[in-house]
């Protein structure tokens, strides 16, 4: 697909009230003088060319409407006209710097046929202001060449070489130098270079033009980066008459899990990544993702996550005149065996992991948390939270040394621990009197010091203080963990105390 | 009937004791007198409130709170439910603390929301799920949205599926809730070791409002190794029959 008049296209759509004749062209600097980069239909009427630079155009047609080129906001709006294309196909790729590739390969029956699918893909992008030229071809190359310099038209199978003969050499995607270069020798169509021998070809005008012909005539491959991940799993429907209304969008989210159910059983796996896509009819496109920690298949829970993820994000998902189009892939699989149910009761390990695949689509993954264990004498870091829906490795348990009646850690950690003042009676003994939150406490039995070095091998500020922490109860039996700050003496000679945690 | 719901019944009355005449499934705490106040132990299908007596014995509340979430027999779940602001306030969960007080990490999931009516909204579609799991919910302070109304639904959550829920307020309320117990926790000065170090945490039980029986106030100290609750002496009995020396001088512990 070639959008000629991308970057034209892109200022008049916005301007409701132009007139259809208007002469717009687009300004950019190329070697330091002002040259214009693109034309709309109205100005290449005129004469214009691009290359032309500002001053002589200006001279020539006063009238002309002139505005500064932005490459930038071009390209986004072509990654935006790619995301819509998605509907047609999930294989999409950018032709920068202003065409666009689908693989349409298998899924051109849907459309009516080839050429039926070309005409409504010009005429949906006539719609939004855009013009172009649409080819469907067997080779990307050709369909290329076909697009800018041929007839817009639907290459029957097999056809490629006797629509590919006359064009210009340059529909091969090659250098305007190297196109020259080729008419200096008399080379101007394909015709004239595809009986001559490879190998001198090759040597006089690289190998890649050689390269490009071969990609046209479909003698070596060139694959398309689709620009978004294809899913392994698609089921999609489409409606004549958009819809709008939460219930039904969630209807047939649940009819296109039972489609999606059927292929997944088909092959033992069971989703543990989905998409629902919703295509609005005027172009915009919303992607809602839902994860789980144990692979799925059955569409009535499927319904329900996106029934919490919808009531999350709802707002964001404005219908604005419906959906045309509702998409449900699985981005990533895993295998899941039939499992026995028993008798009696459904399995509650099912239920559980349901609820956590419930509460992290209302919430959000990184909400729902468990705790592990990790590999450091350090308290802060002993323990992380990790979503409860990744597949994190078993984990071993603590090795901390208890031989006391009382536990050795405290229930809350202060992520960041609270400065208190605290009056000790020796320098290096535990605390008397501490004050912490405006209240003060006075210690009646204290247990410690239990010494904790910082990682002196990561640090490299020279600010890791060894802590001695001491759990201390006070009067009305509240049990804290203290630590002090700095060795008296060796690191610090004001050290300062800090509550790192409760206990119960 | 269904043949799920025979054997829920087969289930409730397997565990009903006939010869205290208790009712179907409750939580014994395992302290005779404060099991026969509750008429059985913590009820299930209902809420139960938790707060500290001040400020300052949060950690008692939270403390007491998981010594009744891991009273619960085999690997049931428990769902800890904290709001985003509570964890600055008054820290976050701590795992190698909660495995040594007796509930072990593999038994935790925590849910961090970001606005209190996220929290019940939580607590209640974990009420309504069929997978046993305790929840507890921390709540920061009490406002329109914990209000009667919001607990109510959350009651009948619990009552329709059985479920066991707990909401831990951050400062008691005394508004009126439908829960079915109401506590006040506070710490107490616990016994020594013989070392003289720091004893098992021991809790002052304020039972408030209580619908099977009286109020009253008790204190208990929880052993964490075997997972019970045992009735505690009071403070006075204790440094008495200890070996002389003055439980107020802190006392470094040995290695």
């Amino acid at each position: 697909m070639w959008l000629r008049r991308l970057a034209t296209d892109r200022i008049l759509r916005g301007r409701a009230a132009a007139p259809a004749d208007l002469p717009l062209a687009i300004v950019g600097e190329i070697k330091n003088a002002h040259r214009l980069t693109a034309l709309n239909d109205a100005a290449a009427a005129l004469g214009l060319k691009v290359g032309t630079a500002l001053a002589d155009a200006r001279a020539m047609y006063p009238g002309l409407a002139v505005e500064a080129a932005d490459p930038a906001a071009d390209r986004l709006l072509l990654g935006a006209i790619a995301d819509w294309c998605d509907r047609f196909t999930p294989l999409v790729g950018l032709d920068p710097p202003d065409g666009i590739i689908l693989d349409v390969t298998g899924c051109a029956h849907l459309f009516g046929g080839e050429s039926d699918l070309c005409r409504d893909l010009m005429r949906r992008l006539a719609i939004q202001g855009f013009r172009s030229r649409v080819a469907v071809a067997d080779t990307v190359g050709c369909a290329s060449a076909v697009a800018r310099y041929g007839t817009p038209a639907a290459v029957p199978s097999g056809g490629v070489r006797e629509i590919l003969l006359p064009l210009p050499l340059a529909a091969l995607r090659i250098a305007s130098d190297l196109v020259a270069l080729l008419a200096e020798a008399g080379l101007r169509k394909i015709a004239d270079v595809i009986a001559l021998p490879r190998a001198p070809l090759a040597a006089r005008f690289g190998a890649e033009f050689v390269r490009r012909l071969d990609q046209a005539f479909g003698r070596e491959d060139e694959p398309i980066t689709p620009r978004l991940p294809v899913p392994a799993y698609m089921a999609e429907r489409r409606f004549a008459d958009p819809i709008a209304l939460e219930a039904d969008v969630l209807g047939i989210i649940e009819h296109l899990g039972g489609e999606l159910s059927r292929l997944l059983q088909a092959r033992g796996e069971g989703a543990r990544r989905l998409q629902v896509a919703l295509f609005r009819a005027d172009g915009k496109v919303h992607r809602i993702e839902v994860g789980t920690g144990e692979p799925v298949r059955d569409a009535a829970r499927v319904r329900r996550l996106f029934a919490e993820r919808l009531a999350a994000v709802g707002d964001a998902c404005d219908p604005g005149f419906g959906f045309d189009v509702i998409r449900l892939s699985a981005l990533a699989t895993e295998r899941l065996d039939p499992v026995q149910t028993g008798l009696a009761r459904d399995s509650g390990e099912a239920e559980l992991s349901h609820l956590v695949d419930r509460l992290s689509a209302r919430f959000g993954e990184r909400r729902v948390q468990r705790l592990i264990p990790q590999n450091t004498h350090i308290p802060e870091l002993a323990v992380a939270a990790v979503p409860a829906q990744a597949k994190s490795a078993r984990f071993e348990s603590y090795a901390v040394e208890q031989d006391s009646l009382g536990p050795v850690r405290p229930i809350r950690l202060f992520e960041w621990p609270e400065a208190i003042e605290a009056i000790a009676a020796v320098p290096d003994g535990p605390p008397v009197r501490f004050r912490w939150r405006r209240v003060l406490h006075e210690v009646t039995a204290a247990e410690g010091p239990e010494r904790i070095a910082m990682e002196w091998w990561r640090d490299d500020k020279g600010n890791a203080l060894t802590r001695d922490y001491f759990r201390v109860e006070s009067r009305e039996g509240v049990r804290v963990w203290l630590y002090r700050e700095g060795l008296y003496g060796r690191e610090e000679t004001q050290p300062r105390w800090f509550l790192h945690g409760l206990f119960a | 009937m269904f043949l799920s719901n025979h054997l829920k019944l087969l289930d409730h009355l397997k565990s009903a004791d006939p010869a205290r005449g208790t009712p179907l499934c409750a939580l014994r705490l395992g302290v005779p007198v404060i099991d026969a106040a509750l008429g059985g132990g913590l009820l299930f299908g209902a809420l139960h409130e938790l707060s500290p007596r001040a400020p300052m014995h949060f950690g008692a509340a939270a403390g007491f709170a998981l010594a009744l979430a891991s009273l619960r027999q085999g690997s049931k779940q428990t769902l800890w439910i904290q709001q985003e602001f509570a964890a600055t306030e008054a820290g976050a969960l701590y795992g190698p603390g909660l495995d040594l007080i007796g509930l072990a990490s593999e038994r935790i999931l925590i849910l961090r929301v970001p606005r209190a009516e996220d929290a019940l909204w939580a607590m209640e579609e974990t009420l309504k799920c069929r997978a046993a799991v305790t929840v507890i919910a921390e709540l920061r302070n009490g406002g329109p949205w914990t209000d009667l109304t919001a607990t109510r639904r959350l009651a009948l959550a619990a009552r329709e599926n059985g479920g066991l829920g707990f909401l831990l307020r951050h400062r008691s309320s005394a508004a009126p809730s439908p829960a079915a117990t109401r506590w006040e926790i506070a710490a107490v000065s616990g016994a020594r070791d013989r070392f003289g170090g720091l004893g098992p945490a021991t809790f002052a039980l304020t039972l408030v409002k209580n619908r099977r029986g009286p109020c009253a106030r008790w204190l208990v100290l929880w052993n964490h190794h075997e997972r019970v609750f045992s009735p505690a002496l009071s403070l006075g009995v204790a440094a008495a029959a200890g070996d002389g020396s003055n439980p107020a001088r802190p006392r470094r512990r040995a290695g």
